[in-house]
Formats: structure tokens, sequence, C-alpha cells
């Protein structure tokens, strides 16, 4: 594989998991939080903490840019206190991709937790275990299937991801430059030699990654 | 009965006059460069006064973004570009009339900062400490990036620069990390940094060894040829040139 | 001898269907029967005794310590109760083995203890589990899950164990031989036990101080 190609792969790989392990953080920590029960309160937060799935890539990607930015809340707090700048690096990109994909996560995770006999987290009360406790004993080992599901879509929608990148790390080649942003910049450049090779390479990590994917939730047999 | 067939039949009949008449209002879409969305704007509401009943349909990109549109088959009437380079392929690809090729406009390259910035004296302090971020269009899909690849080139600091470098996906984009104080500098045309001119300020023009030029002309496979023609006549007219030259466009005579 | 005190009163609403429990009893005896038709509000007792379900008012109290009361906003969790509960479908936890849901309370923390302790053996041992030690809940019988459960719950050293329907999914020969060694056990330890049943055979064998239940509220005098 010609280095010009190897280049975006490594990054966008670096990329998406390094944002598919913040987002399974947050999203099992949310998840976890928001609990088994239903109430309108929960499900309002839920639906927050949802909008990165339904909000066009280039709105979440302005308002990351605005909040990330020097000037930005974020940002300026970021700059002021550790002298560190997230827009144009790829620190930038992984949060862009993390948010876009942390909805996909708090939903399969909350899904996952709630599917687990709630008998067996209150045998494990009765047992003496702190709630934390129980969380990493039983309910985590029990549903881990189902986070994994959703972590392993999280690492594919944070592979694709593109206006919020765009937006907030820039398509610096070499730094930011992401396989999808690569194969946008080929083709508006009008390489399409450049663009169907990255096109390929895209697709065979796709590929893998889905086969990956089946073997880790297969049922092993008892 | 035959009351009753002759009204069907003037139905019918102006069905098909109405079919086969010449459209009354066309929708004209122009593909221009980002650097002329302002003043292609207000061009296009004064073509619309002028023909009424057409409407102008503005779409706008880096020039060669459009061009591969074109290639592809979008249906633009009218191309813009900000450099002969992307009229040139356009006529190579026969994406265009090139009988109708025209130049209407020309515009400077500047370095920009950010207004409340340093203003840096020549092009070599970007070489400086303070300029971690300079905005460029890049230069594979954006005039102004070639345009300022040149004048770095030619300045001999092209190299240097790069990794400091962030190419933008057009002009306007490059502005707005200026103007966002995300990028420390950046290379606009003069007349983009007019826009934000409260938000942005010129540092310095850039030598550009090639002059800015707007070329227009009708695209090859537009539908609507005739009215396209009047369009770009327009653009090359004198009332379209006082626009022009309110939004900081220069006059081009060619 | 430890008395426990129970006078609790819960509303519940699930699907259009209404259920008030509103119990109220006193009892010093080792052997402690709630017995009544399926409905009656057994098992709501006994979740309200251990702390997984939270009464809307009324107080519980075992020994010196008062485990709840609404009106004085007290209501000691779960973990802290000291008080042991085999589940009716004795939620076994399914991702562990015979010994190690045994040894579960030996570590309180997020790290499952390694290997058994001498008392954990002993149990092990005394339950007649030493064979399937290694095995999972899924591969045992009825009879077995069942001892691995009261094992467990023992394990804690319980101030008091909660039995719901503890023979209920077993054949007639296996209720019996099982009854038998619950009383043997209880004997042995001296571990005060609240058994639900809705079998009279049950209560002829366990003796013990019977109160019956009968939608929602108690039938004999406390």
């Amino acid at each position: 594989m010609p280095a010009a190609a190897l280049t975006p792969l490594l990054l966008t790989l670096k990329v998406a998991l390094f944002a598919t392990l913040l987002a399974t953080l947050f999203g099992v920590l949310f998840a976890r939080t928001l609990g088994r029960k239903r109430s309108v309160a929960r499900d309002v937060a839920e639906s927050l903490l949802t909008l990165p799935l339904v909000l066009p890539p280039t709105v979440l990607g302005y308002y990351l840019l605005v909040v990330l930015g020097r000037n930005g809340v974020i940002g300026s707090w970021l700059l002021d206190h550790f002298g560190i700048t997230l827009i144009f690096t790829w620190q930038g990109a992984v949060i862009a991709a993390a948010i876009a994909a942390f909805p996909l996560i708090l939903r399969s995770a909350r899904a996952a937790f709630a599917d687990v006999d709630a008998s067996l987290e209150q045998a494990a009360r009765t047992l003496g275990l702190r709630e934390g406790a129980v969380f990493f004993r039983i309910t985590l080992p029990l549903a881990w299937r189902g986070v994994l599901a959703g972590a392993l879509l999280a690492f594919a929608r944070a592979m694709g991801e593109f206006g919020a990148t765009l937006m907030v790390a820039g398509s610096l080649p070499g730094r930011t430059q992401t396989l999808a942003l690569a194969i946008y910049d080929a083709v508006m450049a009008g390489d399409d030699a450049r663009a169907a090779m990255l096109v390929w390479i895209s697709l065979l990590v796709a590929i893998v990654v889905l086969l990956i994917a089946a073997r880790l939730l297969q049922r092993r047999r008892p | 009965m035959q009351a009753f067939r002759r009204r069907r039949f003037v139905a019918l009949s102006l069905a098909a006059a109405l079919a086969t008449a010449p459209a009354v209002a066309a929708d004209l879409t122009v593909s221009a460069a980002s650097s002329l969305a302002n003043a292609f704007a207000d061009l296009g509401h004064a073509f619309e006064v002028a023909h009424p009943g057409d409407r102008v349909v503005l779409n706008l990109a880096a020039s060669d973004v459009l061009l591969r549109q074109i290639e592809q088959g979008a249906p633009a009437d009218v191309f813009a570009s900000a450099d002969e380079t992307t009229m040139d392929r356009a006529a190579a690809t026969k994406s265009i009339d090139p009988a109708t090729r025209r130049d209407f406009a020309g515009n400077t390259l500047v370095l920009i900062v950010a207004a409340a910035a340093r203003v840096p004296k020549a092009l070599d302090e970007l070489a400086g400490p303070g300029y971690p971020h300079i905005a460029i269009g890049n230069p594979e899909s954006v005039p102004a990036g070639r345009y300022a690849r040149q004048g770095l080139v030619d300045a001999k600091l092209w190299d240097a620069l790069q990794p400091q470098l962030v190419p933008t996906q057009n002009v306007r984009q490059a502005l707005d990390y200026v103007a966002r104080g995300e990028a420390q500098a950046g290379f606009v045309y003069a007349t983009d940094a007019a826009v934000l001119k409260d938000k942005v300020r010129v540092a310095l023009v850039v030598p550009t060894a090639t002059p800015v030029r707007y070329p227009i002309a009708v695209t090859a496979a537009s539908a609507h040829a005739q009215l396209a023609r009047s369009f770009v006549e327009f653009a090359a007219s004198a009332d379209a040139q006082a626009v022009l030259g309110r939004h900081g466009f220069a006059s081009v005579a060619r | 001898m430890t008395r426990l005190s129970v006078s609790v009163a819960r509303h519940l609403q699930a699907d259009g269907r209404e259920f008030r429990l509103d119990v109220a009893f006193d009892s010093d005896a080792d052997v402690t029967i709630l017995f009544g038709p399926s409905g009656a509000g057994k098992t709501l007792t006994l979740h309200a005794i251990a702390g997984l379900l939270r009464p809307d008012r009324g107080t519980i109290r075992l020994g010196e310590q008062l485990l709840f009361d609404r009106a004085r906003r007290v209501d000691v969790p779960t973990r802290q109760r000291g008080i042991g509960f085999v589940f009716q479908d004795y939620a076994l936890f399914p991702h562990l083995t015979v010994a190690q849901n045994i040894a579960f309370a030996r570590s309180r923390g997020w790290m499952q203890a390694r290997g058994m302790d001498t008392a954990d053996r002993q149990l092990l041992e005394s339950f007649d589990l030493a064979a399937c030690a290694d095995a999972c809940p899924a591969q045992l019988s009825g009879g077995q899950r069942q001892r691995v459960a009261l094992a467990r719950a023992l394990a804690a050293a319980p101030r008091l164990l909660l039995l719901d329907e503890p023979f209920a999914a077993l054949d007639a020969p296996l209720r019996e031989r099982l009854r038998g060694e619950l009383l043997a056990l209880q004997r042995s330890r001296g571990v005060p036990m609240v058994v639900i049943t809705h079998d009279p055979d049950d209560v002829a064998a366990l003796g013990g101080r019977v109160i019956q239940l009968h939608e929602g509220q108690v039938r004999t005098p406390p």
C-alpha cells in the first residue's frame, strides 16, 4: 500500500479507536446513571444526549467549533489553563467523532443494562455489595455483549465521521485528514485514481471490522 | 354531446400549448466561485428585475469543485471561476461553450489577520512563532490557494510554512477561521476581507505572478443557453461592473 | 431470639391494576412462615424487609436495629441490613461458578475474591456441592441450585434469612428432603428464617410461627 494511502488509514484508525474508547466510557457512565427506571425526566435527558445522532453533522461541527475554539467556553479554558488547542488537531477530531458516536453506545448500553435480570442485582445487594460493585461484578459482565455491539457501531460511525470533523479539525494531510476527508479532497481535486484507492481501503477496513464484530459477538456454546 | 366534446378539445389544446410554449419562468443556475457570493447575490437580483419571471439560482463553492460538478453532469447554466486555470480545464473537457468565455472581474490576494491582532509587515514574519495556524485555500481545489501558493513559492516561504498551513475547502472558510481566531493569519481576496471588515484586517497585498482574473462562460450542456448568454453579457455590462466595483472587484475590460 | 417487627403499607399500580399492601406482624420465632395464595403480597413483604422495596409508610425493626421508618426518614440500604435472601428463581449469578457464587460476599469491592476461604469451603461441603464447585449454574439440577442459593446467602453470615418459595420448583420427594435439611440448618446455625409458601405441607413440616396473608393484608392477629 502506497504511503499516501497508509497515512490517512492509520490516522483514521487512531482517531476512531480513541473516539470509541471515549464514547464508550461516557456512554456506559450515562447509561448507568439513567438506569432502568423510565421517567419523563430520564427520557428527556436521554433525548438530549441523543441529539448528536439527529443533528446534521455540520451543525454539530459548528457548535463544537464555537465551544471548543479559542474563544469558546471550553476552548478558552483549556487554552488559558493548559495551553491546549483542539481545533486543527487529531485530538479535536477524536472529540468530534466521539460526540457523534456517543448516542449509539448510550442506547445500546442502556438497553443491555436493562436486560440484565434485576433479581441478580438485588441478590448482589443482599450480599452486601455497594452499587458500584454491583455494576462492575454483575451488571457489566452480563451486559458486555450489548455494550460491545454498541461500541462497534460507534467505531464504524467514528471511522466515517466527516462533517463535524472537517469543521473542527480541518483536513490537514498527515494530521487530521482521515480516510473520509482524504476521499473528499481527492474527488474535489479531480484525482479519481487516488479517490478510488482510498475508497477500496475504506471498504476493506469496514469488512474487517464487521468480521471481527461477528466473531466477538458469537455466543460461545457452554 | 357536441358542446361537451368541444370543451374537451379546448382543454386539451390549452394543455398542449402550455406544454410546448417557451419556458415562461426559467431557473438559471449560476455556479460561481465562493468569493463572488455577495456580489453575485446583488447581480442575481438585478438580473431578475431585468428579466421578470426568471430566477437566478446561485451555486457557490470553490471553482474546482464547481467544475467537477459540471463535468459530472450537474445542470449549471453559467460558470464563473476565480482563475483562468480552472476555466482552461473547463474548455479542455468541453464543459463550456468557448465562444461565450470572457473575463469580467479582477481581484487582489491579501494576507489578513484578526482585527485586534498585530499586523505583520512582511510575508516572512509568518515563519515566526506567532502564527501556528495559517489558513489557505486547498491549492488542489481552490484558486485562492493556488494564488497564495504561487506567492509563497515566489517569496521562498512555501516549504518553511508547510507545518503551519491549514488548507480550507474554499476561500470563505479561510476568512472564517481568521475571523474566529482559530487561524492567526490567512490568504483571502481583498473582497472577502471587506465582507468581514470589522473582524479581520488586511495586513498586506500578496503579489501574484498571475493576476487574479475571473472568467465567466455558458456551460456546454445548458438548457437555457439563450438566457445564460444574456447573463454572461450582463456580467460584463457597465451596470454589473458598477455593482462588482462596489464589492471591491476590479473592472476588467476584455 | 431476634424479634422482627414489621408494619408497612405500600400502594402499587401497574397496567391499570392496583394492589394495596398493608401488613403488620411481630415475630421472634426461629421460623416464621408467610402463608397465603398467589398474589397475596408475600413476596412484596419479604422484599420490603430486605430493603428491595420501599414502603409508603410504616416501620421495620430487627432486634435492636431500626431498619425502616418512613416518618423519621430512616431507610437502611439493603447491603447494610445483614439480611440474606433466597429468591424464588434462586438468582444465581450465571457467569460465575458455584464456588464463586458462594464466595461472592467475601469481597464487597469491585473485584471478586480469589478462591474460597475455610468457612466458604465448609459450606460447600456441608451442602454437598463439592463435586460441582467449578460448574456453572446452568449445568445444575433444581435441587443443587437451591442449595447453592442457600449456601451463598449463608456465606454472608446474615442475621435473618428470607426464603421466597424455596421448594416451589422441586418435585415432592426432593421437597420433603430439603424441608428437613432446612430445619436442621436453622437449628445448627441459629439464623432465624422467614419462609414464604403457599403449600400447606410446608407449613406442617416446618412449623414455627405462621402468618397468613390474603390480598395484601394479614389475617391472623399479630
